[in-house]
């Protein structure tokens, strides 16, 4: 069973529609990440998956229940949802975590140690909120979501607010909680960092989900040949070759390397150079948006 | 449950304006004992210290103890979302109407602890002007501030302790109305505004004599009608479970 379903779900105010039809699903242990331009609808679906906002149209489930309708099936969510995470300022980190224990259910007390620890806050855990910084209150946030040991992820810009070592210590613990089985869906600007780990990337805009990207085992090659648009018209042709673009003075294309280069030697093109290149994410993501 | 609202409890007694209002409820009655034109305008020599608790109780209930308590109602929804820490309680896997409830529990309380310290400031700043037997009244049983004769102190805290008791029931359905237009609006300003108007709308329908008796304007003075208790104390109460029931429908739609 996906951990998180998302089915044709759509919110509108009024008659300006913000999110139409969008439905995905994000499987145990699958890292999906959000893209899309500002105002392309990335928060409202957030909003939507996690109850706080309710849609016009569809239904989001997690494990199967219908998180609008059963207010419990949130004690499989883990959410932070405002760059920088709230809290009461006037509580200590500490105190806030034992707040969310104690809402969620959580009683070993140790629990909010370690996710502290986890999240390197415990030099500053019984300070007061107030005196954090941006990416302390980003990263309480973090463990006040990962506190209760939650099935599914759901993270609005998480990065967002840190410094670089927050960066990859936020990177570090999705890719770590994944391995452990936990679904994360987050929205993201920063595609080449989660691309590194992502296993899909959905590409909203306008409202819509425009395309949903599969990372994981995607080859992309790099062909340096001359003349290059007849080489690009070539290996449009084969059906070995999934797809093929122009990128600066080379063709990236995606598909059996061996069968494009015979078939480039076949028809007497010069080929200068041809090697693997990872998936480049961005340039996908970008085209894509520019034609949406 | 019993945490949550204590949990309720404990940020209501964060917020500014309770806190202010605690002080103000306490540090009225002595401005009150000190104020030079009480005769002008209440035609009143205070006599005993009783009668200054009783005018802090007057005086507060004319306004500000009801503002108060809308601002305080207000604020603990609108407080919340301006501090981003709503949607962390949403978050979470309890149903939003026990949130609310909680909250609405600890705001019933607010207008007795309020009260209790405009009673303490009142009882502190009478000090000076004796507590014991006088010959005159509380302003708040027969025969007002000047009485029937001689009032020993038992008889006279039984009438403020009866009278600030019905202002703090007066106060509930405000409490609720502000927390109805708290989570309607999500802000705390508009929330305790549109309460304000809404009593000051009420007001305006005396024109109407058959809707007069529902009113809950009507009763704001139940303290200094304790004849009208029965009818105005079921009403208030009607009234404060009506405003939460539709604040409830409110907040369990509302999107963050």
């Amino acid at each position: 069973m996906e951990a998180l379903r998302l089915e044709g779900i759509g919110k509108r105010y009024g008659r300006k529609p913000i999110l139409e039809g969008v439905s995905l699903a994000v499987r145990p242990g699958e890292v999906y990440a959000l893209a899309g331009p500002n105002g392309s609808g990335k928060t409202t679906l957030i909003r939507l998956v996690t109850g706080l906002a309710f849609p016009s149209q569809g239904r989001a489930l997690i494990l199967g229940e219908d998180v609008h309708k059963t207010p419990a099936a949130r004690r499989h969510l883990g959410v932070v949802v405002e760059a920088p995470a709230a809290f009461y300022p006037y509580l200590t980190g500490r105190e806030n975590l034992r707040l969310s224990a104690y809402l969620t259910g959580v009683k070993e007390e140790a629990r909010v140690s370690e996710v502290l620890a986890r999240l390197k806050l415990l030099a500053v855990a019984d300070q007061k909120v107030e005196g954090y910084s941006l990416g302390q209150r980003q990263r309480l946030g973090l463990a006040a979501a990962i506190l209760h040991r939650p099935k599914v992820l759901v993270l609005d810009e998480p990065t967002s607010g840190l410094d670089p070592e927050g960066v990859d210590l936020v990177h570090g613990l999705l890719r770590e909680l994944a391995r452990e089985g936990v679904a994360v869906l987050l929205s993201t600007h920063h595609l080449q960092e989660v691309s590194r780990y992502a296993h899909k990337v959905g590409i909203l805009g306008g409202g819509r989900l425009l395309d949903e990207v599969a990372l994981g085992g995607r080859e992309v090659y790099r062909l340096e040949a001359h003349p290059l648009e007849g080489a690009l018209a070539l290996l449009k042709t084969l059906p070995q070759v999934a797809s093929a673009r122009l990128q600066g003075g080379a063709i990236l294309f995606e598909g059996d390397q061996e069968a494009a280069l015979k078939a480039l030697v076949r028809e007497g093109y010069r080929v200068r150079a041809l090697f693997p290149q990872g998936f480049d994410l961005m340039a996908y993501y970008q085209e894509r948006v520019k034609h949406a | 449950m019993l945490r949550l609202f204590f949990f309720e409890l404990f940020k209501l007694f964060r917020l500014r304006s309770v806190r202010l209002g605690l002080l103000f409820a306490f540090l009225l009655p002595f401005l009150w004992a000190l104020a030079p034109g009480l005769k002008e305008v209440y035609g009143l020599v205070l006599a005993s210290g009783w009668q200054v608790v009783a005018l802090s109780l007057l005086a507060g209930m004319e306004f500000l103890f009801p503002f108060l308590v809308m601002m305080a109602a207000s604020e603990s929804i609108g407080g919340e979302v301006a501090q981003g820490t709503l949607k962390s309680l949403l978050l979470r896997p309890l149903p939003r109407t026990l949130l609310l409830l909680a909250k609405l529990q600890a705001l019933l309380l607010y207008p007795f602890v309020l009260l209790g310290a405009s009673f303490l400031g009142g009882m502190l700043a009478g000090l000076p002007h004796g507590l014991g037997p006088f010959f005159g009244g509380t302003g708040l049983g027969e025969g007002g501030f000047a009485g029937t004769g001689l009032l020993t102190p038992a008889m006279a805290l039984k009438e403020l302790l009866k009278a600030h008791l019905l202002a703090g029931a007066v106060l509930l359905p405000l409490a609720s109305l502000a927390l109805l237009y708290g989570t309607l609006f999500l802000s705390t300003t508009a929330g305790a505004l549109a309460a304000v108007a809404t009593l000051l709308l009420m007001r305006l329908l005396v024109a109407f004599p058959a809707l007069t008796p529902f009113l809950l304007t009507t009763y704001l003075d139940l303290h200094l009608r304790p004849e009208a208790a029965s009818l105005g104390l079921s009403l208030l109460l009607i009234y404060t479970l009506g405003f939460a029931l539709l604040a409830a429908l409110v907040f369990e739609r509302q999107d963050l």
